[in-house]
């Protein structure tokens, strides 16, 4: 298991750079909560996280990239569609198997969306969805967790399990937070970002909330 | 008002459609053709439903032969679709759909006669490329992101069914289904040529002056298409699709020989196959191009430009029929109607009827292309200015229509115009062969005379010229920003 | 709802492979050329099927085309075994069908002959020769294919007039048949038109003229015209001696009411002989390379 060592990146976009030059290591194991303005930069690391990891890493974007037209279920599903032949994607796609369903019922159900297992995503509700994407991510089960603001739709108790669930699935994560408390709590290290820069790395042990706000 | 590209570019198209006037044949050589109008209009009121036997098969083929052409067609322009990306597959597709459904159906008439397969290609083939272009252009509407997210690893295969076909599903399906009512007017007709379709009634009844045989199919076929809606079910399309070749009708045996023979023989140019030189093959080529072809492409184009400008007068005096920003429901319900059967009467239909009443010159194509073409658009356009929402105190009448509507649907309406610029030069073409001296006049004429090498010849200037044009349109469309979805 | 992706894919393979096992019988077929109005040829030529399958002792269908052409394809394709030609239509068909021949013909296409005729509008009377009033007037032919419907009278046309058609008349079209030109022209679509005389006669006949509207004006001199065609396999497969035998039943052919609808009084014995003048013709017009 490898982390991932970003150094001296940097983006652009439409001739204006929004990002960097900036460097992050990421060691196994550290739990990352990126946090700052909206428009600061935070989704466009994340993506470079992304393409740097290769495959090693699950993502949960902003948008949530769901298939519409496609039930829960199988959004969740396709999170390994490598690990099976076409023809067994293709009967699932008609009719899923034992196996996975008993996979994949729990972990809706502990999301408390079970019921709306053979539902198309089209007619859920966006916290609903934003909890697909987030079985989805779970059930991916790649070495390490990259989510761009995972709670934003859910409300409070909901937010918690969600976190909890993501860091029993993962070791290693990085997740954008634009709520500072669930940030402090729920991971040991913040990376404050600022107009495309670091402006603040440190264990969140050390932190407080009022420490975070000058960023916002 | 000149510094709008769009109204630069109407203008223009309007010149030429009154250059074009000048050298065309327009004309009503019949000395009665009021008389023979208001028989035709007694018999579409005075419906003859059981004159002939043959009305039920009629109207049972031309749907057996809808679906299982547009079935076929479907699935086989998804596969080309698959492959869009190749150019060779992209000039493949717009080579077969520049051939219009008839040629088609002549063509195979030569070596698979009257068997059911001739019907069920002629369909299937330009629907084909019709199916692989837009179906592409959907697919590539697919939301990107779902793919983004899967695990490397995922097959080709897996990614397709999941993160892309579902996400454009109901647009193919809109888009089939849209396609399968264009199918029934194709298949309505190929009757005309031969195929055991409504045409085939149609043409008997009108040549024979029984009109109210006549008045009976189109009854039954505009209330055909009309409720397609309800009897074309997402559930029952399996069993439709998979009963439909069961009711194609016998037709005759293949004799697979003639495939052989035409193909070797009969279109290969007549002094190559007889061994007599290249220089031969020259006058041949010549005389061909001087006689028939280039007054052929003069005619064709003549009309397609006189045809396409006054599809678009019509459909802008047309549309504020079924718009609700005029007129009460009467009103609109009456325009529905007209619409409707202006849009589902095939060209060449009404062309026939019409060249049957007013006598041969390209006054009753241009009638028949602007009545339907103009339907279409008028339909369209007239459904998109119902979602304009006026201010309270918008002016009424012809202001509104000139001030508030016209402007804010005219890009719209030369958009669809534009896309069906190329339909309307395809139509223009088949319309010869009911006498007008487009190309398919002299397609028509090379076949009856068994020339076959000629009618290739000239099939294959044809499709380039649509080609040609279609390009054009986009060309055109592109510079003036003009988006719009395909219609048929 | 996506699953049906799948399954529709299947059943579309497993159609088109059923819509090409041809339907296969050893039915004698046959056709005619479309001349006529297509109720009379149906009636006619079923009356016809029934005879033959009774003489014949086979299963005999008639099948009605929309062309000439198609009713030439279909006999040289061996979709049609026997066929009701015209004269040039023969030619051209026996062109393309080696030892195909000509069976039998009508008593009266030994000596055919056509009528030009003229809507009242135009003030032409009958006279011996196509008169030099014609030129400027509008004209249809019958079919593009048809003998007596253009092949003869584009002949006649050239011959007196040293031109083309179309620099003679001012507008040149294609009824489609013969039953046509005559309605286009009794209701002056077109003024003049030309077409077979005998169907002018029997719609004559029947009452079915309007002559206060259209008249006659040039009978042409006589040529060779319909006959039945047969190819030259058919003893290969509906047995020896059964080309001499559907020869035999069509001479034989003495049913009064089958007669009259043709309509003609009887059928004698032909040979591809008989159609030489109508190839030189179709020849000089281009209409055959």
């Amino acid at each position: 298991m490898t982390g991932i060592k970003l150094s001296g990146v940097t983006a652009s976009f439409g001739g204006e750079r929004v990002l960097g030059p900036l460097s992050l290591d990421i060691k196994p194991g550290e739990r990352i909560a990126l946090v700052g303005k909206s428009g600061a930069g935070k989704s466009t690391l994340i993506r470079m996280l992304y393409q740097q990891a290769n495959s090693q890493a699950s993502l949960i974007p902003q948008d949530l990239g769901l298939v519409h037209a496609l039930p829960v279920f199988h959004n969740v599903y396709m999170a390994r569609l490598d690990q099976h032949p076409n023809w067994y994607n293709i009967v699932t796609l008609m009719r899923p198997f034992e196996r996975e369903r008993a996979d994949i019922e729990p972990l809706l159900d502990q999301l408390g969306i079970l019921g709306k297992v053979r539902a198309t995503v089209s007619s859920l509700s966006g916290g609903q969805r934003q909890r697909v994407a987030i079985a989805r991510a779970i059930y991916r089960d790649a070495t390490m967790l990259l989510a761009d603001e995972p709670v934003s739709a859910l409300d409070g108790p909901m937010a918690h399990v969600v976190m909890s669930l993501l860091n029993e699935a993962y070791e290693t994560t990085v997740i954008a937070l634009h709520d500072v408390e669930l940030a402090l709590r729920y991971c040991q290290r913040i990376v404050g970002i600022q107009d495309g820069q670091i402006a603040l790395d440190e264990a969140s042990s050390r932190l407080s909330e009022t420490d975070i706000l000058p960023l916002y | 008002m000149f510094s709008y590209p769009t109204v630069r570019t109407t203008f223009l198209f309007v010149a030429i459609a009154i250059i074009a006037l000048a050298f065309s044949d327009i004309a009503i050589t019949s000395i009665n053709p009021w008389r023979d109008l208001g028989r035709f209009f007694l018999g579409v009121v005075t419906p003859d439903f059981f004159s002939t036997e043959g009305l039920a098969t009629a109207i049972l083929r031309t749907v057996a032969f809808a679906f299982t052409g547009v079935a076929l067609g479907s699935m086989c322009g998804f596969l080309l679709a698959l492959m869009y990306r190749w150019r060779i597959v992209r000039l493949f597709s717009a080579f077969i759909r520049a051939i219009h459904e008839l040629f088609w159906a002549l063509i195979f008439l030569q070596f698979f006669g009257f068997h059911p397969l001739t019907g069920v290609l002629a369909i299937a083939i330009p629907y084909s490329g019709i199916f692989a272009k837009v179906y592409s252009e959907i697919l590539d509407e697919a939301d990107p992101e779902p793919r983004t997210l899967l695990p490397t690893g995922t097959s080709a295969i897996s990614m397709f069914l999941y993160a892309r076909v579902p996400d454009v599903w109901d647009r193919i399906r809109t888009y089939t289904s849209y396609r399968l009512e264009c199918g029934m007017r194709s298949s309505a007709i190929l009757g005309f040529v031969g195929l055991p379709t409504i045409g085939f009634y149609l043409e008997s009844s009108f040549s024979q002056g029984q009109y109210s045989e006549a008045g009976a199919l189109l009854i039954l076929f505009y209330v055909l298409i009309a409720t397609i809606p309800w009897w074309v079910k997402p559930k029952l399309l399996p069993i439709y699709v998979v009963g439909a070749p069961f009711f194609l009708g016998e037709g005759l045996p293949i004799v697979w020989g003639n495939v052989a023979r035409f193909f070797t023989e009969d279109i290969v140019p007549s002094p190559i196959r007889n061994n007599e030189g290249l220089g031969e093959f020259g006058a041949w080529l010549g005389d061909l191009m001087l006689t028939e072809a280039i007054p052929g492409i003069w005619n064709t184009v003549v009309l397609t430009q006189i045809a396409l400008v006054f599809t678009g007068l019509l459909a802008l005096l047309a549309f504020p029929l079924i718009s609700t920003h005029f007129g009460g429901p009467v009103r609109r319900t009456s325009g529905h109607i007209f619409l409707v059967i202006a849009r589902s009467t095939p060209e060449y239909i009404l062309a026939y009827i019409l060249l049957q009443l007013w006598g041969p010159s390209m006054l009753p194509a241009v009638v028949a292309l602007a009545l339907h073409n103009g339907g279409i658009i008028g339909h369209l356009i007239g459904r998109q200015s119902n979602n304009i929402k006026l201010r309270a105190d918008a002016a009424r009448g012809l202001n509104r229509y000139s001030y508030e509507l016209v402007p804010r649907v005219y890009s719209s309406f030369l958009a669809f115009l534009f896309y069906r610029w190329e339909i309307i030069m395809r139509e223009t073409a088949i319309l010869g062969i009911l006498g007008v001296a487009t190309l398919g006049f002299y397609i028509d004429s090379a076949i009856q005379n068994i020339q076959f090498d000629r009618a290739m010849v000239l099939i294959l200037i044809t499709a380039m010229l649509n080609i040609g044009i279609d390009g054009l349109s986009r060309f055109i469309r592109r510079r003036l920003a003009l988006q719009t979805m395909p219609t048929c | 709802m996506f699953s049906r992706l799948i399954r529709h894919t299947a059943l579309s393979l497993l159609l088109a492979l059923i819509s090409i096992v041809p339907a296969y019988a050893e039915t004698f077929v046959f056709t005619a050329i479309p001349d006529e109005d297509e109720t009379k040829l149906v009636e006619r030529f079923r009356g016809i099927a029934d005879y033959l399958s009774k003489q014949l002792d086979v299963e005999v269908r008639y099948i009605p085309v929309k062309s000439y052409a198609a009713a030439i394809s279909a006999f040289r394709n061996n979709q049609v075994q026997l066929a009701w030609f015209g004269g040039l239509s023969g030619v051209q068909a026996r062109a393309l069908v080696e030892d195909s021949e000509a069976l039998a013909q009508g008593v009266e296409d030994q000596e055919f002959f056509n009528y030009f005729i003229a809507h009242k509008s135009t003030g032409l009377e009958r006279s011996d020769t196509l008169p030099e009033e014609v030129r400027g007037k509008t004209f249809t032919f019958g079919s593009k294919g048809s003998t007596s419907g253009r092949l003869i009278p584009e002949y006649h046309i050239r011959k007196i007039f040293g031109e083309a058609p179309e620099e003679v008349f001012t507008r040149v079209g294609f009824s489609g048949n013969h039953t046509r030109t005559l309605r286009l022209v009794e209701a002056g679509t077109y003024e003049v038109g030309a077409l077979n005389y005998k169907v002018w006669e029997k719609e004559l006949e029947d009452g079915n003229i309007d002559t206060d509207s259209v008249k006659i004006i040039w009978k042409t001199p006589a040529y060779p015209n319909y006959q039945w065609s047969i190819r030259g396999d058919v003893n290969e497969r509906f047995g020896d001696g059964f080309k001499e035998r559907v020869k035999q039943a069509l001479l034989a052919l003495d049913d009064p009411k089958l007669l009259e609808s043709f309509p003609r009084s009887g059928f004698v014995p032909a040979s591809n002989d008989d159609y030489e003048p109508i190839e030189e013709v179709a020849k000089q017009l281009g209409i055959i390379d």
